[in-house]
């Protein structure tokens, strides 16, 4: 069963997001800031994460930098999450390496069929 | 004119020459007739041979004695009275001499009196006006300064002023000079409307004129104490309006539809709550809907967010204090802050336009290398204008490593001590829609810093800045007639005069040569106005042969990109607006400019056919000829370019007024008799 992190300091939408993955069928992990979200990329070693941007401490573009220069993430799926929704913001997280980029409020049914397309595309 | 001065130089020749010659053949005659009658001999035989040829000899030597005494200085009398006319300080070249020696002295007292009146009258004028002068140059000074555009006109609505800004403001919009009718540079009943109304206590009033593809908002007002003359003052009102008008109207819009979805979504939530209870197979259906209504709502509401983010972008886009800027002046600004002392920033790639807050942009990036200095390299950068969709990236490149995100995100929160109000580079970003990252190349050894700014829908380089303008006002416009007099009864001096003239690829224009370049000025109130010229290249869409080349040095090269003659004669008839046309040889320009579908249906004023029938003795009428009569100066390397030729044309029609005036020859309508006189007398003579 594929293993998805979900990192986002908003409780209800973690929330939500636990319970959709879970019924689309993956395991689901959570973290509420970046630095936590670190840790658990290391110690769940998560098939894809599902980043908010805006983190309490470092940023989602910061954690997403650090996962891409480390060797072990750098392939990592990466979809960030933003409430901004600013164009500028998504072309940012596409050039730091993100997979994708989904802006809140956001359609939970094409989210899950990213996550979806996302795996399938990393599995060899 | 000039029926009843010297007669035609050549003609008088011709008859003397006649004479003598007749007379000595005669005596030829004569003297062969009586050798064979009478058989002379000796002394007696010389005598007769002498005595039949002493008539025509005679003849022959008053004539040359008359024309080396009398005739030639004459002439030169002319020429010198002319150019005395003309400038009383032009060169003493021709003393009177042979005969007329002796008027020497009185004709060196009539110029040196002449000139020491003219002197006192200066120095007079010079000492009442100084103060008014010093008074104006301030005035002059601050108008020039002053980054609103205006101008003034008089009653008749002729544009007395305009200063730097309006200049800039209406770039490219022929309807701008001195003297020209406000109506050229905004046609709009509207205006002539209010301006009729204005009150005359100096209150203004506001308009909004459409020109090109702006709004101009138009603030007019009488000048208290004037003969109604009314100041206008620009500005651009399309932003702001589209602003209001746009988004703001949008998103106020947008509000109500908003209100109703969170109505819905809201009851139908508290609806289901209220099921939460009864789950029985009655109210399953009921509960379908209400989780359909929820879904379909807040569906909506995702949809309404998301334009109400673009709208704010938008906005934040379209944000008064950024203006559009020109890529390679932004980094040399940018550069002098940084270092004033050596260049730091060189500008690679193409330069390009983009909006921006340019205080704000330099406060932020000096910020950036002083803060994050640890990553920077101190012996510069280069500075790249990238182009993407509907925006460029104003990316900073350096050999080296990229600035890490959280090093950046800490920078964001430094202020920027150096601007009002002490924001946060972040703050800067916001004001931009913007934010900024750093990657590095794929090279491996370049890294850069990338900041997404709005891209401006304008192209090529900015205009080089002009120098001031020699002169931006002339108040005299204000006592010329009514534009609307007829032109013929006008002052010759008051009238509006576009001096011009064409450069061809040859003189066979009935056979296909045409304009390569046309060049004009304009004259205003009997002052050549140095800065408001046309001058213009025109692709011939032919070869340019050498032989025209070698006249006026222009090549084919020269002419590449330049626009076509139908093109540049529509321009150029929005340049001469209400003027009168001016040329030396006319005949030959009109030609050139009249095959295009462009009417020229205006007076014509010719200084070459004027300057015949002023002095038909005279020999000699080509512009070389007259700008060494009239000493008129060329600056080097302008004869033969259509806007020099044009210029020493004007400043020819400038000498010839007073002697025109001299001859009572003071209207339009005189002029063009003059001229029609001097047209038909040069047909017959050449029949």
């Amino acid at each position: 069963m594929a293993k998805v992190l979900v990192v986002d300091d908003e409780p209800n939408i973690v929330l939500s997001l636990e319970f959709l993955m879970e019924q689309a069928g993956f395991e689901v992990v959570t973290a509420e800031d970046g630095e936590q979200a670190l840790a658990r990329v290391k110690d769940a070693q998560p098939d894809l994460l599902l980043l908010d941007i805006s983190l309490p401490g470092i940023s989602g573009f910061d954690v997403l930098e650090r996962l891409r220069s480390e060797e072990a993430t750098a392939q990592l799926p990466i979809i960030m999450l933003t409430a901004h929704g600013r164009d500028v913001e998504r072309e940012k997280g596409m050039a730091l390496g993100a997979d994708d980029y989904i802006t809140k409020p956001f359609s939970t049914q094409s989210l899950v069929e990213k996550v979806k397309t996302l795996l399938i595309k990393e599995q060899p | 004119m000039t029926r009843g001065g010297l007669p035609k130089r050549q003609r008088l020749i011709g008859l003397w020459l006649l004479l003598s010659g007749v007379s000595l053949l005669g005596g030829a005659v004569f003297a062969a007739w009586l050798d064979t009658q009478l058989t002379p001999t000796g002394a007696t035989r010389i005598a007769l041979w002498i005595g039949s040829f002493s008539g025509g000899a005679t003849i022959f030597l008053v004539g040359l004695l008359l024309e080396r005494m009398l005739f030639t200085p004459l002439r030169h009398l002319q020429v010198q009275l002319a150019r005395l006319v003309a400038n009383p300080d032009a060169r003493d070249e021709h003393p009177p001499e042979g005969w007329l020696k002796g008027l020497g002295p009185d004709l060196r007292r009539v110029r040196e009196s002449w000139r020491e009146d003219r002197s006192r009258l200066a120095t007079a004028h010079a000492d009442g006006a100084r103060s008014a002068a010093r008074i104006r140059q301030e005035l002059e000074t601050l108008l020039q300064v002053l980054e609103t555009p205006l101008l003034l006109c008089d009653h008749h609505r002729r544009v007395m002023l305009f200063n730097q800004a309006a200049e800039d403001f209406f770039v490219g919009n022929t309807g701008l000079g001195l003297g020209k009718r406000l109506e050229a540079l905004l046609p709009v009943a509207s205006l002539q409307q209010a301006l009729s109304q204005l009150p005359n206590d100096g209150s203004p009033r506001e308009l909004l004129a459409p020109c090109d593809n702006r709004w101009l908002k138009v603030i007019l007002r009488r000048v208290p104490g004037s003969d109604r003359e009314t100041l206008l003052t620009f500005s651009d009102a399309t932003a702001s309006w589209s602003s209001e008008m746009g988004v703001r109207a949008e998103l106020a819009d947008m509000l109500t539809p908003l209100r109703q979805h969170t109505a819905s979504l809201t009851s139908a939530a508290d609806a289901l709550i209220q099921l939460r209870d009864q789950n029985d197979a009655s109210t399953s259906s009921l509960r379908q809907r209400f989780e359909r209504v929820i879904h379909e709502e807040g569906v909506t509401l995702g949809d309404n967010v998301a334009k109400i983010g673009q709208l704010l972008d938008d906005m934040q886009h379209q944000g008064e204090r950024l203006t559009p800027m020109w890529s390679n002046d932004f980094w040399q600004a940018l550069d002098e802050r940084l270092d004033p002392e050596h260049r730091l920033i060189t500008p690679v790639g193409m330069p390009a336009w983009f909006k921006g807050d340019a205080p704000a942009l330099i406060a932020l990036f000096d910020s950036l290398v002083k803060h994050l200095n640890a990553y920077l390299p101190d012996n510069g950068f280069e500075g790249e204008l990238c182009l993407g969709n509907k925006r460029v990236y104003l990316d900073l490149i350096w050999r080296g490593k990229a600035i890490p995100e959280h090093e950046l995100a800490e920078w964001r929160q430094q202020p920027l001590t150096s601007l009002p109000l002490t924001p946060s580079v972040a703050d800067v970003l916001r004001q931009h829609a913007s934010d900024i990252w750093s990657l590095a190349d794929d090279d491996g050894v370049h890294a850069r810093l990338r900041l997404p700014l709005p891209a401006v829908e304008r192209v090529g380089a900015p205009r080089e800045t002009a120098p001031p303008r020699p002169e931006f006002h002339d108040f005299g416009i204000a006592d010329l007639p009514p534009p609307d007099e007829a032109l013929a009864s006008r002052s010759l001096r008051s009238l509006e005069v576009v001096a011009f003239d064409t450069e061809t690829t040859g003189l066979e224009l009935r056979r296909g040569d045409t304009v390569i370049s046309l060049g004009a000025c304009r004259v205003v109130n009997g002052r050549l106005l140095a800065s408001e010229a046309f001058d213009q290249k025109v692709d011939p869409q032919r070869p340019i042969p050498p032989a025209s080349t070698a006249i006026h040095g222009l090549t084919d090269a020269d002419v590449i990109g330049a626009p076509p003659l139908d093109i540049v004669l529509t321009r150029f008839r929005d340049y001469i607006g209400e003027a009168v046309l001016l040329a030396h040889n006319a005949a030959f320009d009109l030609l050139a400019i009249s095959h295009k579908g462009v009417a020229f249906d205006i007076p014509v004023i010719d200084t070459l056919l004027i300057s015949r029938a002023l002095d038909e003795a005279l020999d000699g009428h080509d512009l070389d000829s007259l700008a060494q009569r009239y000493d008129l100066a060329f600056p080097p390397g302008t004869r033969h370019t259509a806007l020099g030729d044009a210029r020493v044309t004007a400043e020819l029609w400038l000498a010839l007024l007073p002697r025109l005036e001299a001859r009572g020859v003071d209207t339009l309508e005189q002029l063009l008799t003059l001229q029609a006189n001097a047209f038909d007398r040069q047909d017959a003579s050449a029949l």
